[in-house]
Parts: structure tokens; sequence; C-alpha cells
């Protein structure tokens, strides 16, 4: 393959990395924040069952039980979880134009980048909340009754005695998501971004089909790397047992 | 506790109250005409394009009417037809590499403002876009395997003995069935290349320019060869719906190609015989 090829191929995968790397840096803390908050149990009506019965009208039950700030994250996180990453690229970057008549991205390059990255970041934010909230309710409750025992304040308990142990729980399923999003990384030529993928299909015009075969590499040889990391970070957290 | 839920009630309300407020404001905001925002295409766009300074043009790597050269700069038959219209209209052209299948939401969205790249003139340009005069003759081609254009040469197969893969909605496609053959429709002319490659289709109908580019030899596709000429279409660059940009194009395509710049051009990328006279 020649030297014009390769060239191509590597400025692409540089892209689709710096994708997986700055949508990782933006969604793994906002996820767990999103997981926090999701587990919210405020509820403003909850004064309407003081001083009721188990005889009370349906409607003060239901109201009493409503927690917004849940309810609003829940319906993000089906949204987001329910619908493409492709159309919620197509909507976010074409969307704002379309609809409202005014092109917030620009028109550069630049302005595809961002778009990019603001879906990713979105979309994985609300997957890795999912997996956090699960590794948090998987910390026996006992755990933070120990640490209430011991006078930790919530604070505390919550960095010192649930995290690390959640984040044991959830390597596995945290691996399997940024897996997969080495790969969806790709998506994004679909606003033209060029990554490996887009690289790769430039040829096709010019009669060339190996390159597009060949990103294939680069994939295995990235994901490898990162199997053998998250297999070391597994064995690392193995104590914790 | 009591008090807390009613501070935080108040808080929900302001909000509401906030946004209503942003609700009131929106219209007024569209009504004020922004230099850096939108003005309505149907005002001008020119003026538009004018107060930005810089006229964008929608392209993909399609060598050779858009190609990038070795500083990255975007040359080609089209690119530099596009240049000469930016200049009489007094503002610099920026090159921006499109997803193909989105062209016209492009267009539409205003991240560009002008399709130029060889896009023949269909049914689905005409109806999203405001298409200028042709400016090129492009036709469509049946591909090939070598060993069946051998058969097809030799009168052993008849083009009614094809089912071509075409790109969903192109020319192609439109050539195809009105030579009265059944197609395979995939997403774009390169897919339909490599199904007759990869033997999953029997042939394929592309644009000549295509073609000629990336069939043959030093190409992946040496054993495809071009068997027939279908039909004639005529390439055009598009504009948004109702822009005046599309008459100023249409006026300056005319000129350059009465000052011989268009010839000129054409004979240095090798594709004199595809210029037509923009009429």
């Amino acid at each position: 393959m020649s030297s014009t090829i390769i060239q191509a191929l590597n400025s692409g995968f540089v892209t689709s990395i710096q994708i997986f790397g700055i949508t990782l840096l933006f969604s793994l803390p906002l996820g767990l924040l999103l997981a926090v908050i999701s587990r919210s149990r405020w509820a403003p009506f909850r004064f309407l069952m003081r001083g009721q019965g188990e005889d009370a009208p349906r409607w003060r039950k239901v109201l009493a039980a409503f927690r917004p700030v849940k309810f609003i994250v829940d319906v993000v996180v089906w949204v987001i979880r329910g619908t493409p990453l492709v159309l919620q690229l197509l909507v976010i970057y074409y969307g704002p134009g379309l609809i409202f008549d005014q092109n917030i991205w620009g028109s550069g390059y630049q302005g595809r980048y961002i778009a990019v990255l603001a879906a990713f970041v979105i979309n994985y934010t609300c997957y890795f909340s999912v997996i956090y909230r699960g590794g948090i309710e998987s910390v026996p409750v006992g755990q933070r009754e120990a640490g209430e025992v011991l006078g930790m304040t919530k604070r505390q308990i919550f960095f010192k005695v649930t995290l690390l142990q959640m984040i044991k729980r959830i390597l596995p399923p945290m691996s399997n998501e940024i897996i997969t999003l080495v790969k969806d990384t790709s998506l994004a030529r679909v606003i033209a971004v060029g990554e490996i993928i887009k690289a790769g299909e430039n040829f096709l015009r010019q009669g060339i089909i190996t390159p597009l075969f060949f990103t294939g590499v680069y994939f295995l040889v990235f994901v490898g790397i990162l199997t053998l990391f998250f297999g070391y970070l597994e064995r690392r957290l193995n104590y914790f047992k | 506790m009591k008090k807390r839920t009613l501070a935080l009630l108040g808080l929900v309300a302001a909000l509401a109250i906030s946004l209503a407020g942003c609700t009131d404001k929106a219209p007024q905001d569209t009504e004020t005409p922004d230099p850096t925002g939108s003005t309505p295409v149907a005002e001008s766009d020119i003026a538009y394009i004018q107060s930005k300074g810089t006229l964008v043009v929608g392209v993909t790597d399609y060598p050779p009417l858009d190609y990038q050269d070795e500083s990255g700069e975007w040359v080609g038959f089209d690119a530099d037809m596009c240049r000469a219209v930016a200049e009489a209209l007094g503002v610099e052209c920026e090159f921006v590499s499109i997803n193909w299948n989105n062209k016209l939401m492009e267009l539409e969205g205003k991240s560009i403002d002008v399709i130029w790249n060889g896009m023949t003139l269909t049914d689905e340009v005409a109806n999203g876009s405001s298409p200028t005069i042709g400016y090129l003759s492009n036709g469509q081609v049946l591909v090939l395997k070598a060993e069946n254009a051998a058969k097809f040469e030799a009168g052993e197969l008849a083009l009614a003995d094809f089912t071509p893969a075409v790109e969903a909605g192109s020319s192609g496609e439109k050539a195809a069935a009105a030579a009265g053959l059944s197609c395979v429709p995939v997403e774009a002319q390169v897919d339909a290349l490599m199904e007759v490659a990869a033997g999953t289709s029997d042939s394929c109908v592309i644009d000549t320019l295509l073609a000629n580019v990336s069939t043959g030899e030093g190409t992946d596709y040496a054993d495809l060869v071009i068997a027939a000429d279908l039909e004639v279409e005529m390439d055009v660059a598009a504009c948004r719906k109702g822009s005046d940009l599309t008459e100023f194009i249409n006026e300056q395509m005319v000129t350059l190609y009465e000052n011989g710049t268009t010839l000129q051009l054409a004979e240095q990328y090798g594709i004199a015989d595809m210029v037509v006279k923009p009429e």
C-alpha cells in the first residue's frame, strides 16, 4: 500500500482516537454525575401524604411519590438510548439550521467536529450513567450502614466506601461500552468528519478498495490494546474480594 | 423540611417564568437583522454571502472536478470554476468536504451555500434545491466485468439480461429504468461498483466520469470495463431554494464559457470533451 494511503488512514485514525479520548474525558465524569442525580429521592409533594393513612385517595399517593429529578433524567436517558446515534448526529448538526434557521455550528470543519463531540458525549453519558447506577446499587447496603455507624458523612461514605467497590464491579460492562465507542467513532463521517472509515472510503472514488478494508487492522490493534489494559485493571482491583 | 420544599417550589416557579420570558423574546430576535446569523433566503442570498465574505462550497473528493493537492488546497475543474464565480462575487471560496447523502440538508441548514461537485440534475436536486444551468455533459454508463463485457460485445448477452446496481435516486437509476432494466438500489455509486467487483451484482450504471477514473489500470477494478453508454445527463451546481445566487452563477457560467476560461480549465483537467455550452 502506498505511503499516501497510509498517511491518509493515519490522519483519519488520529481523528477517531481524538473523538474517542475527548468523549471519554467528558462522559465518564458526567455519567457519574447523572447517575448520582438519577438516584435523587426528592419528592416535593411528599407532604400530601402527611397524616394520611393507607386509604388516602389515589392521586395523593401518586403525586406524593412523584420524583421530578429522577423523572427528567429517566426521560432524557430514554430518548438518548432509544434513538440511533446516527440520527442524533444529524439532529444535532443539521437541526438548528433546518428547524430554527440558525446554523449554530458555522460553516467550517471545526463546527462539525464539535457537533460530533457534543453528540457522542451526550450519548455516552447516558449509557455510562446507567452502568454507574448499577454499580452503586450493587454495593451492599450494609457497607453504607457501616459507614453511618462509624459516623461518616454521606459524602465520605460515597467517596471512601461505595466508589472504589463500584469501580471494580462496573469494569467489565464499562470495557464493553468503551470498546463499542471505539467503533462508534466511525459514525462521525455521517456529518463529514474525516475519521478513518471516511479516509478509507475516499479511495473508492479512485477505484481503490483495499484501504477501506485495511482500516479494520487499526481498529483491531487499538481494541487489542484496550483489552489488555482492562485486563490489567481488573487484576489490579482483585484485592477487593 | 416544609420551608425547603416551599423554597424549591419557588425556584421552579421562577425558572418557569424566566423560560416563558425567553419564549416571549424569541420572535423579536428573528425580526431584527443579524449580520452574523441568517437573512431569509427570500431577501437576498447574495447579500448574505457577501456579508460573511465567504462562499461555502460543499464538495467531495472527486478528481478531476474537486480534489485536494499535496498542500491540502482544493483544486479541480469545479473548484477552479467556483473560485472564478466567487471572485466575481467579491468573496473568498471556502471548500467543505460533505457527506454526499446529506447535500441538500447541508444547503438548507446553511452549513454550505452551494453544491458544486459534478452533480447530475436529478429529481431530488431539482425539487430540493435551485439548480444552475448545466455546464458539463455527464453520461451514464453500464459497467461490467471484462468476461461479461466480451459476451455482451459478442451478442451472447443482451442489455435486458442485466440487473445493475445503482445509487438510489441517481441519474444512473433513472437511466437504467429508462432502458427497461430492474435495478438494485445501493447507497452510493462507489458501492454499486463494488457490487460488480464482488460479483453480488452483474453490472452497475454510474457516471461516465467516475467510471473512467475508478476502473481500469492502476485501480482495484482493473477487470471492470465500460460496456455501453446509456444516457447523457447534465452536471449542475445548486443553491438554496429561491436563492438569487443561482441566476448570478448562470450569468457567470455563460461569461466564463464565452471568454474561453471554461474550455481552458477543462483542457487543463483533461475533460474538454465533456464541456457543453451553458444555456
